[in-house]
C-alpha cells in the first residue's frame, strides 16, 4: 500500500504493468503471426494518414489492446491538437 | 457410474503442475474419492518421488497401455491415505512408445475403476500432451505470474479449446507481497490477459519443496498454505462449485500489522 502510494508519487511504473501490456501484445502478434515491425508500421502509417488532415500531438500517441471474451482490438489513441487548413 | 478424466497441464515447465496434480489428486482421495494419478511424463518421471512411492515400481503406463500387466498392477496404492494410487511413468522409454488410441482405452477402463483419473502432463506441446489430454473430459492448465508461463498457458488453452475441452487456470506460486508492490501480475491481471475461468489462486510456499524432499502429501500439512489452496480446489472440482476463490494475502505487510494494532482490521 505504502509502496503503491510512493510510485504514484513518484511518477514510477510498476514493472508488472510493463509485463501485462508485453503480454497482450504478445498473444495478439503469436495468434496473428504478424511481429513488432508491423505493427510499428502500422503505427507509422497510421500518423501519416491522419497527420494529413490534423495535427497530432505525436509523442502522446498511445497503441493499446482490447481484449473481449472472443475479440482483440487494437486501440489507437490521439489527442489532436488542431484541423489543418487545406492550402488553397 | 463412470469417473473423470482431468488432465493437469501448462506448456512451460517447471511451473508446479507436479506439485498440482499430486495435491489435488491427494485431496480429492482426503474427500472420499477414489483417485489414480498418472505420470505421463514418459522418460523423466518425477510424480514418484514427489509422492514418495518411489521404492515401490513394479510395472508403469507404459506397461498398462502395451498389455503387459493390469491396471491393478500398475496401480501403487498410498499408504498414509486412502484411495490414492499412482500410476508411475516409465523411465527408460521416450515419449513414443504411447499413442494416442492405446492412452485414449486406458483411459476409459481408468474412468471405470476410479471416481477421478488425474493426468500428469510433460511440459510442451508435442506428442507427451496429445497423449494426455486424449482422453480427458476435464483441463487444468497451471501458470506462474510471470511473462513466459502466462504466454505458453494461452498457447496451451488455445489447443485445448481446439479439442473442445474448457480448460480452467490455476495460477501459482502468487507472491502477495510483490503483488502488493507491483513487481508481479496479480491474478486479475493474469485472467484478463488471458480470459479464462479460475479454479483457484495457490501462494507461494516454502512447504511445498519441503514435502517434497521427504515424499510426503503436502495437503496432509495443515499449515501450507499452498497445501490448503489445492484442498480448496479439490473440493471445487468435486462438486462444492460455490466454495469461494481465496486471494492469497499478505500477513507480513508492515501496513496490515499496523492496522491490526489499531484493531482496524479489513
Amino acid at each position: 500500500m505504502f509502496s503503491e502510494l510512493f510510485r504514484r508519487f513518484t511518477g514510477q511504473k510498476a514493472s508488472k504493468d510493463a509485463a501485462k501490456k508485453r503480454l497482450q501484445f504478445s498473444l495478439i502478434y503469436d495468434k496473428l503471426e504478424v511481429n513488432d515491425t508491423t505493427l510499428t508500421n502500422l503505427q507509422k502509417d497510421i500518423v501519416g494518414v491522419i497527420s494529413n488532415y490534423f495535427e497530432i500531438d505525436k509523442d502522446s500517441l498511445e497503441l493499446k489492446v482490447k481484449r473481449d471474451d472472443d475479440v482483440s482490438a487494437l486501440v489507437f489513441n490521439t489527442p489532436i491538437l488542431q484541423v489543418k487548413r487545406k492550402r488553397a | 457410474m463412470e469417473g473423470k478424466v482431468i488432465v493437469v497441464t501448462s506448456g512451460k515447465g517447471g511451473v508446479g503442475k507436479t506439485t498440482a496434480t499430486s495435491s489435488i489428486g491427494a485431496a480429492l482421495a482426503l474427500e472420499g474419492k477414489r483417485v489414480a494419478i498418472v505420470d505421463m511424463d514418459i522418460g523423466l518421471r518425477n510424480l514418484d518421488v514427489v509422492m514418495g512411492l518411489e521404492n515401490r515400481i513394479v510395472f508403469n503406463i507404459v506397461d498398462v497401455v502395451h498389455g503387459r500387466c493390469k491396471i491393478s498392477q500398475a496401480a501403487i496404492r498410498d499408504r498414509r491415505i486412502k484411495n490414492l494410487f499412482l500410476i508411475p511413468a516409465s523411465q527408460s522409454d521416450n515419449k513414443d512408445v504411447l499413442t494416442t488410441s492405446g492412452v485414449e482405452r486406458v483411459a476409459n477402463d481408468l474412468r471405470k475403476e476410479f471416481d477421478y483419473v488425474i493426468m500428469d502432463s510433460p511440459a510442451g506441446i508435442e506428442k507427451g500432451f496429445e497423449n494426455s489430454i486424449v482422453g480427458a473430459n476435464e483441463a487444468l492448465v497451471v501458470c506462474t505470474p510471470d511473462v513466459s508461463a502466462v504466454r505458453d498457458a494461452d498457447r496451451v488453452i488455445g489447443l485445448l479449446y481446439s479439442r473442445s475441452l474448457e480448460p480452467k487456470l490455476i495460477v501459482n506460486r502468487i507472491e502477495p507481497a510483490r503483488v502488493e508492490r507491483g513487481e508481479m501480475l496479480s491474478h486479475e491481471d493474469v485472467l484478463e490477459v488471458l480470459s479464462i475461468d479460475l479454479a483457484g489462486l495457490v501462494p507461494m510456499d516454502e512447504h511445498v519443496l519441503i514435502s517434497s524432499n521427504t515424499g510426503t502429501p503436502l495437503v496432509l500439512q495443515n499449515d501450507s498454505i499452498a497445501g490448503q489452496a489445492f484442498k480448496r480446489i479439490a473440493r471445487r472440482l468435486n462438486g462444492e462449485v460455490d466454495l469461494p476463490i481465496q486471494v492469497p494475502n499478505n500477513n507480513n505487510s508492515m501496513w496490515r500489522k499496523i492496522s491490526k494494532t489499531f484493531g482496524f482490521n479489513k
